[in-house]
């Protein structure tokens, strides 16, 4: 992207100093609106218990998935409730799957006397094949088995199954759906290249010293530090950077406060203070030049459950002086430009690879937009705030862009849907260990990613 | 030595600098000193990676450069990065280079840079609200207003100027030094000329740049208010700040006179900052306040009540008691502020001597720490 542009003055600064060198004017943001607001909590209480939200849940993806089931096993196939069920007869439920699973961590064995158990040590993965299905709905519960993937299901989904019930009481079934992509947004995006930067698990707080130059080469990238003039009239089309989560690192998270005894930790900060920061540093410089927007991750200072939100600006003197700084939740969804952006921090689907079988962090990311919900698992096995009105989770209507941050690597697709969606996935990858940012074009929904690197003592590139 | 170290150090343009160590590069090697020069460039270029096409921008040692530059497949761009004596073993010195460099500057750090941000600029501090300050305006309006006014207009003289080079610090991407320096200036001299007016305009400037979170909120505030009882001395008033609100507000050096082209800019510029169709004299009281935001920068709302509603108050006889105080030349705010309140109406006194306390305090924080209000 940037190359093909550039590479006319691509030697341009090997030469002895000329006059006045052009500037060039960053792109200035032409629409830009948050509609991350379903994200925003306003008074918490958690005296509620996490039933409603799966109540929610299923009523408001019930009427999607009644349609699709309808269009794709029949208009007169027979909807039914678990409750009406009759032995032998063909149809169609609706309604969440829950997994049972022997090796999921639970805090009830944990602190049980009898079993005598030491906690569960965290497993990459807790799925055995001895899991099992369990399609509830509001009243009932029934055990499924036959043409469905149990290994790659997890809790929460919601999802319509087509089959029989058995004189054994368990469900067979024939065919599955889920409610599929939502409809689509219409499309206004720009005519000319503008481009996104996507970065996330800057990982600031660690020791590394080399992911400290590569950050440093992000900034001067974007703020027009580095690079010839072609490449930094490039980087003047950079209209906004998102950072997705985990700007601290995981070594920030210090618990020995916790159990050490007061005296010997009077004089000694969080780790996390001189990790803020430093990115309150970073981000100056990042906001002198481009709107950033920054999500919380799973090692930031903020709340655990989900929906995160934004980090305080407080925590951020330098840089909240400047109006190009936007501190938003995770999720986080905006209009940037006309173009849907919708995406989170990484924890969503980090939990998914943990309780499914599916490895890939991109076929995660596109089956959780095919099954129509952010974050299933939550609250199972992520925290979540006990929503009862509405469930923000579920996908309404189609972004233009869904990213996930903190992936093991690079990944993006252009998913295209049945009813003109056009999405493109990305997964971001941790930038402390891959030094690796992503860089979207929303003019043609390419993405592209971009490599930094110093040089260090064993001198190989 | 690196780009970015020789582009804060000698106040250039980054390329200009990344040219310069080219240049010297060349000349040290063509005259074959015999001092052996390591130099590290900057390579950017497209790299086939894992399928896709990848976009690398790496750090080089001179005799990896062929080397990297032949496994991109286009090159972007290359550069000079940095030069030094000693062979680098890795990349930390030239991190620590940098990172110190930008350490000291950190409120200019785009000066320098190629790409220019419009939409950076730093955002008005917001208004500190102190509860009990909301009681005393209402319980003296009037004595307040002139005295407020009164005291307001020298203060805003000197700490203007202070402040203004605060807030300069923090104007990023903007060839801000020069229209700054004029603006600045201009206030210097505003002040000998027309008195208050000019002095109380330059609140006003800092208000009009910074911005609307304040403003919106110090609006509300004023929604009270009434309409321009002296609309007359409000223009007047208001005119001068609008001139000097230009610069800051747009790089443009406009001068200090009060001229009828500023006055739709700045009506411009009001709509945009402030959605509410304000009276000027609105602006003009929510200007004063940003006097005290300027004091406490990063305050939380406290004073914010406290300073809009002694606003509300017509500034009645205020132009001319403000032009007999002129502002002393003192250079501490504190000072400033004695003075200040010391002039003016007694009740209006008695505010300002509670107003300035709570300035003082701030001050003595706002040196220190972000401390809580007092």
């Amino acid at each position: 992207m940037f190359s093909e542009q550039a590479a006319p003055t691509a030697q341009g600064l090997l030469a002895p100093p000329s006059v006045e060198p052009p500037t060039f004017p960053r792109v200035p943001v032409l629409g830009y609106s948050d509609c991350s607001q379903p994200f925003q909590l306003g008074e918490r209480s958690f005296s509620r218990q996490y039933a409603h939200i799966y109540a929610v849940r299923l009523a408001g993806m019930r009427p999607g998935l009644e349609r699709r089931a309808r269009s794709r096993w029949g208009s007169d196939v027979a909807l039914r409730k678990l409750s009406e069920l009759q032995a032998g007869e063909k149809c169609c439920v609706v309604g969440t799957l829950f997994k049972a699973m022997q090796l999921q961590p639970s805090i009830l064995q944990e602190i049980s006397e009898e079993h005598n158990l030491v906690p569960q040590p965290p497993l990459p993965k807790y799925i055995q094949p001895s899991d099992e299905l369990i399609l509830e709905d509001e009243l009932q519960r029934i055990k499924l088995e036959g043409a469905i993937d149990v290994q790659r299901l997890v809790t929460g989904t919601i999802l319509a199954v087509y089959g029989a019930e058995q004189d054994d009481g368990r469900f067979l079934v024939e065919d599955h759906c889920f409610a599929d992509l939502p409809p689509p947004l219409p499309w206004n995006g720009p005519s000319s290249d503008r481009f996104v930067l996507l970065a996330s698990g800057l990982g600031l707080g660690s020791v590394s010293g080399e992911a400290l130059l590569s950050t440093q080469l992000l900034v001067d990238v974007v703020t027009g530090q580095l690079g010839a003039e072609g490449e930094q009239s490039c980087a003047a089309q950079i209209t906004r950077v998102i950072l997705a989560g985990n700007l601290l690192s995981q070594n920030t998270q210090s618990r020995d406060t916790i159990n050490k005894a007061k005296y010997l930790t009077k004089k000694t900060q969080a780790a996390s203070v001189e990790a803020v920061k430093m990115l309150d540093e970073i981000l100056l410089q990042l906001c002198t030049s481009v709107p950033v927007d920054v999500m919380p991750g799973e090692f930031d200072p903020t709340n655990y459950t989900l929906p995160q939100q934004p980090l305080h600006r407080c925590m951020l003197p330098l840089a909240s002086a400047y109006a190009t700084l936007r501190l938003v939740t995770n999720p986080y969804q905006a209009n940037l430009d006309g173009v849907r952006f919708l995406g989170t921090s990484g924890q969503n689907i980090s939990d998914i690879f943990k309780y499914s079988s599916m490895d890939d962090y991109l076929e995660i990311l596109e089956w959780t937009l095919l099954a129509g919900h952010i974050s299933p698992t939550a609250p199972d096995t992520l925290g979540c705030y006990p929503f009862y009105k509405s469930d923000p989770f579920i996908l309404t209507e189609c972004p233009h862009v869904y990213f996930c941050g903190n992936a093991p690597h690079f990944q993006s697709k252009l998913l295209q849907g049945k009813e003109g969606q056009r999405v493109l996935l990305v997964t971001v990858p941790d930038f402390s260990a891959t030094q690796t940012a992503c860089l979207v074009n929303l003019r043609d929904l390419t993405c592209q990613p971009i490599t930094f690197s110093g040089f260090g003592a064993d001198s190989e590139d | 030595v690196t780009y970015k170290w020789l582009s804060y150090t000698l106040g250039v343009h980054v390329n200009q600098a990344k040219q310069m160590l080219y240049d010297y590069v060349e000349r040290k090697r063509k005259e074959n000193s015999g001092a052996q020069l390591h130099v590290t460039y900057l390579v950017a270029g497209n790299l086939l990676q894992n399928g896709h096409v990848c976009h690398k921008v790496a750090v080089v040692r001179e005799d990896k450069l062929e080397a990297m530059k032949s496994k991109l497949s286009t090159i972007a761009s290359v550069h000079v990065y940095s030069i030094q004596k000693a062979l680098l073993k890795d990349s930390s010195p030239l991190y620590n280079t940098d990172y110190d460099i930008v350490k000291t500057n950190l409120e200019h750090c785009s000066k320098f840079s190629a790409i220019r941000c419009a939409a950076a600029v730093p955002r008005t501090p917001p208004e500190p609200r102190a509860p009990a300050a909301t009681q005393s305006p209402q319980r003296q309006r009037d004595p307040d207003a002139a005295g407020a006014v009164n005291g307001h207009g020298p203060p805003a003289a000197k700490p203007a100027p202070q402040q203004h080079k605060g807030i300069m610090g923090m104007f990023a991407a903007k060839a801000a030094a020069k229209p700054q320096d004029t603006h600045k200036e201009a206030k210097a001299e505003a002040k000998e000329a027309p008195g208050v007016s000019a002095a109380s305009s330059k609140p006003p400037i800092k208000n009009n740049i910074m911005n609307n979170f304040f403003g919106k909120a110090a609006m509300n505030k004023l929604k009270v208010n009434s309409v321009p009882e002296q609309p007359k001395e409000e223009k007047e008033v208001v005119k001068p700040s609008v001139a000097v609100a230009e610069p800051d507000s747009s790089p443009n050096t406009v001068a200090e006179k009060p001229g009828k082209k500023t006055e739709p800019a700045r009506i411009q510029q009001k709509d945009k900052k402030s959605k509410t169709k304000r009276a000027d004299r609105s602006d003009d009281e929510e200007e004063r306040d940003p006097e005290n935001v300027k004091k406490k920068r990063k305050r939380i709302k406290q004073l914010q009540s406290d300073s809009s509603d002694e606003e509300d108050v017509p500034p009645s006889p205020t132009p001319e008691e403000e032009r007999a105080p002129s502002p002393p030349p003192a250079p501490a705010l504190k000072t400033e502020l004695e003075p200040a309140s010391t002039e003016g109406s007694a009740g209006g006194r008695k505010r300002k001597r509670k107003r300035v306390l709570k300035s003082k305090m701030f001050i003595d924080e706002e040196e220190g720490c972000m401390g809580k209000t007092g």
